[in-house]
């Protein structure tokens, strides 16, 4: 018999669903990186150079991180290499960031005085911590002195701390900077890679657990973790159960004809509606209707100020329960339909009635099912940006939905969510530069949160599933 | 059917009395005035071509065919000269009385102990004590204790397929019915096992009224006392299964019987 | 009777049936070479008994095998349970009907070295031509499944006895008349004595093919409950 060849063969087929696999893969692990390469480079001390500049050039001396290198086409022809440098001071010297061609770049050196200091407002300050000019052993002092100073303003609340410490500009001017203005400061250029290192995760915990400053060009993102996973975590305890009940009526109970058939297409074509349909509809219904209703029954002496009348944290849950609804009645439907016929047949051949059947042998096999709609929809759910502007989520909320006051849990609060987060850091902030990175490492925390939603998840159903695996499969 | 050969029993070893069943699903016929009585302690086979009526049959004793929609049942069946096909019969007590065993070893998902205990617990027995003296009842009357008495809390998939189709009749037994279906039992299983469930079901015969659809007619002739054969959804013939074997009365019996069907 | 669904099946069953056949016939010729012998008080005719029954010997082998083959393969059911078990146990009647023509042939050698008999014997007439035709009648039978043909057979064997009997009288009386001729009496007996076993071998045959057509045994019951 003769062996076929070429594409029929199947070795055609195995190529290119390898290569598939393999580009989905490559894809996947790009993104990562890139997400993870410029938005958590954004914390590691970058060096401060002191640059200096030709004279035929107007621009003074500047201290300043390198960002990045390009290219620009001159008007004259040709080509001509420039770098992106990052000076801060946006109070004193903006803008923040500049370009600058290397051809009128003089010399740069790595001052050991050189300082950042984060701030409160008016973003990071680039600076010397002793004047250019002055005989070395002078500077050494001088700088330790201050360095001193600001070591012990800082170990203090802010509030308490009093003077300021005196930057000096690469060209030699000083400037008062307020010590209870300062939140963190470093002298990269001083610094050994384990400080470094210690700094640069500490930058990351600031980031995650510290509420956002400056237009949220500054400080954290915590808010907007803590109100996508609240809001995620309401979303699927609203979503699961009425998920699992419409599913079982669906599978179980509904009289198997054309009229359930059409409901089920009907749930499967929901599914397809644009993500901002839902938002709509969620600030009609939902806001508009139910809340309105509820102010006017409960809170009618508030009025007109709304207090569910308006979006909110539980509007935002139930729009996006709403919208990953189908996710979760099709996954579950689909593992009901997946339970053998013989074992409800067992259940109700040993005189079990049908909800007995249901509750002990029935819901106990969908239960991976369930999870893996739990998994869809959280990650669908968490992703989602476009319905939840119009049911609550805000650019700044002042207060977690979430704290100590009663009842807790502020279901009528607006939040913070990631992916608008990203959003407004990427179109709507004033300072795109400093914004940037900020913009990768907020998209890697949200792929990261889901990670670890789907993962917690995924464990269970593992666990759940594994409990009566069949070893013959 | 008026002449159709059968056998009729002394009501005190009757055990189940149908008297002209007929079953259509959606105005199809699956059975046609189907008139039989099944002794007492002994083994009724029902044998017949595929699609012949004898599942069907069977399962209007426990009444699962009730769960098919489009079904229509008229006609009797006396369970002990009880009317078990009346509206007023609860199915759960029926089916606590009239045990059943499917083709497919289908033990759940849980582990051994608790898919025999299972019915029990349906019933309200939640004594630990007792539940484990029925459960090692039930396991020793489908001779498997001995098998899985030291891994009770195993998952029962783990078990063989012929451990897990008489685990299944332990957990039918468990709650002690008075009749015990089996539709095929032996058919997923391998000869080895086969023996096995057909040796245990001449050792529970002792106990129970037991009926076997096959379509197997070696395993038919093997084990059971009578034999009907049901031909597109009618009683060809009910006899005692030696004669049905060796000198069937109508000719369609024959025919199948000898391999001249079709 | 349809055909099986296996064309196999049909096959062997066949080929079993075709072998009966044969070994009837050779049984038949066998009987009919020592017949023609007795009569003409010649043994040549007689001459190819003995090969015959050495086939007659190797087909009961080959028919046995035949029938344990489809015992084992098929688990033969009902009619075709029965047709095998009959024909188990006809080959056995059969191969004994050989065996008795062997015996008869040997006598005859004997017989036709010895003078002649003066006066005929009617009744050995009888029972040679009664018992030739109860074989043939029930290989025939047995071959299209006859029940009636097999019962009349039965009830012939009543005359083959009668028959017997009168023939020892006769040949006892004879014996005394003339003792000179004693061995070839005595051999003569043993003859018709053969010749009635062959009817008895034919009578079972004939029970057999009533079981087969009605999966009822009547042996040893007597006609009253065959009918």
């Amino acid at each position: 018999m003769k062996t076929p060849s070429g594409w029929r063969s199947g070795d055609g087929a195995l190529w290119l669903s390898t290569g598939a696999v393999t580009l989905t893969l490559l894809l996947t692990v790009t993104l990562l990186v890139l997400l993870g390469r410029v938005g958590f480079g954004h914390f590691w001390p970058e060096p401060l150079g002191t640059f200096t500049f030709h004279p035929g050039t107007a621009q003074a001396p500047l201290v300043a991180a390198q960002r990045e290198q390009g290219a620009f086409t001159l008007a004259e022809g040709g080509m001509e290499t420039r770098t992106l440098l990052r000076t801060g001071n946006r109070d004193t010297a903006a803008p923040d960031f500049r370009w600058i061609a290397d051809a009128s770049l003089r010399s740069a050196h790595f001052d050991p005085a050189a300082i950042e200091l984060e701030r409160r407002s008016w973003g990071p300050a680039l600076g010397l911590l002793a004047p250019p000019k002055a005989p070395a052993a002078d500077r050494a002092a001088l700088a330790a002195r201050q360095w001193a100073r600001l070591e012990e303003a800082l170990a203090l609340p802010s509030q308490v701390r009093t003077g300021s410490l005196t930057l000096y500009s690469a060209d030699g001017s000083a400037r008062p900077l307020p010590l209870a203005e300062v939140v963190r400061a470093w002298r990269p250029n001083a610094m050994t890679f384990a400080e470094k290192l210690s700094l640069y995760f500490s930058r990351i915990g600031a980031f995650i657990s510290e509420p956002p400053r400056e237009a949220n060009t500054e400080g954290g993102i915590f808010p907007a973790l803590f109100g996508t996973v609240l809001m995620v975590m309401l979303m699927t305890v609203v979503v699961t159960p009425i998920g699992v009940v419409a599913a079982l009526y669906l599978h179980e109970y509904a009289p198997q004809g054309p009229l359930t058939q059409m409901l089920r297409i009907a749930v499967n074509n929901l599914a397809g509606v644009p993500s901002i349909v839902y938002g709509v509809f969620g600030l009609g219904f939902f806001v508009y209707l139910v809340g309105g209703s509820l102010d006017r029954a409960f809170f009618a002496d508030t009025l007109p100020a709304p207090t569910f009348g308006t979006p909110g944290l539980l509007w935002a849950s139930l729009t996006l329960a709403l919208l990953t609804l189908p996710v979760m009645i099709v996954a579950t439907e689909e593992g009901l339909s997946r339970i053998p016929r013989q074992l409800r047949e067992a259940s109700l051949a040993l005189g079990a009635t049908r909800f007995e059947t249901l509750r002990y042998v029935i819901l106990p096999q969908a239960l991976p099912a369930v999870l893996t709609g739990v998994i869809l929809a959280v990650a669908r759910g968490a992703g989602e940006v476009a319905p939840l502007m119009l049911v609550g989520v805000v650019k700044l909320a002042p207060e977690l939905p979430l704290d100590g006051t009663f009842p807790f849990l502020h279901l009528d609060r607006q939040f913070m969510h990631l992916g608008f987060h990203i959003y407004d850091l990427a179109f709507q902030s004033p300072n795109v530069e400093a914004a940037r990175p900020l913009v990768y490492a907020s998209a890697l925390l949200l792929v990261l949160m889901i990670v670890l939603l789907n993962l917690g998840a995924v464990l269970l159903r593992a666990y759940l599933r594994g409990r009566h695996r069949d070893p013959l499969g | 059917m008026t002449d159709t050969p059968t056998l009729t029993f002394d009501p005190a070893d009757t055990c189940l009395k149908v008297e002209q069943l007929s079953v259509s699903y959606d105005g199809k016929a699956a059975l046609r005035e189907v008139s039989l009585t099944v002794p007492r302690h002994r083994v009724t086979a029902f044998i017949g071509p595929s699609g012949c009526g004898k599942s069907t049959l069977l399962r209007s004793f426990n009444r699962m065919n009730d769960l098919i929609r489009g079904v229509e049942v008229t006609g009797q069946i006396h369970l002990f000269g009880e009317d078990i096909l009346a509206p007023k019969v609860d199915v759960t007590v029926l089916r606590r009385r009239i045990g059943m065993v499917f083709q497919q070893p289908n033990p759940f998902p849980m582990s051994v102990f608790d898919n025999v205990a299972y019915g029990l617990r349906l019933q309200g027995l939640s004594d630990q004590r007792a539940l484990e003296r029925e459960v090692e009842w039930a396991l020793r009357s489908a001779a498997l204790w001995d098998e899985v008495k030291d891994r009770l809390e195993a998952s029962a998939l783990t078990l063989s397929g012929g451990q897990q189709q008489r685990l299944v009749i332990a957990r039918a037994i468990a709650i002690r019915p008075e009749v015990l279906l089996l539709d095929e039992p032996a058919s997923a299983l391998d000869p080895i096992s086969t023996l096995k469930i057909e040796e245990l079901i001449g050792q529970l015969a002792e106990a129970y009224s037991i009926i076997v659809v096959t379509h197997n007619m070696q395993q038919a002739a093997r084990v059971s006392d009578y034999t009907a054969f049901l031909y597109l959804g009618e009683l060809v013939e009910f006899s005692a299964t030696d004669d049905l074997f060796t000198r069937p009365q109508a000719r369609q019996t024959e025919d199948y019987i000898t391999g001249r069907y079709g | 009777m349809r055909e099986h669904i296996s064309g196999q099946y049909d096959a062997e069953l066949d080929e079993l049936r075709a072998m009966v056949t044969e070994m009837g016939g050779l049984v038949e010729r066998q009987l009919q070479a020592v017949c023609l012998g007795l009569s003409t008080w010649d043994a040549d005719p007689a001459e190819p008994v003995a090969a015959l029954d050495k086939a007659v010997n190797r087909l009961e082998v080959s028919i046995d095998d035949a029938c344990t083959h489809i015992i084992a393969r098929r688990q033969p059911t009902a009619s075709d349970l029965r047709l095998v078990m009959s024909i188990v146990k006809a080959i056995t009647d059969l191969e004994r009907i050989g065996d008795e023509t062997t015996r008869i042939a040997k006598m005859l050698e004997t017989l036709c070295a010895l003078p002649a008999l003066r006066d005929p014997l009617p009744e050995l007439t009888e029972m040679m031509e009664r018992v030739q035709s109860m074989l043939a009648d029930a290989l025939n039978a047995f071959v299209r499944v006859d029940e009636e043909r097999a019962l009349e057979v039965i009830t012939r064997d009543r005359a083959v006895d009668r028959a017997y009997e009168a023939l020892v009288s006769r040949l006892l009386e004879a014996m005394e008349a003339s003792p000179e001729r004693l061995r070839s009496y005595h051999n003569i007996i043993w003859c018709a004595r053969s010749f009635e076993r062959i009817g008895d071998h034919a009578k079972n045959v004939c029970e057999y093919i009533i079981y087969l057509a009605r999966g009822k045994d009547v042996r040893h019951q007597g006609l009253g409950s065959a009918n």
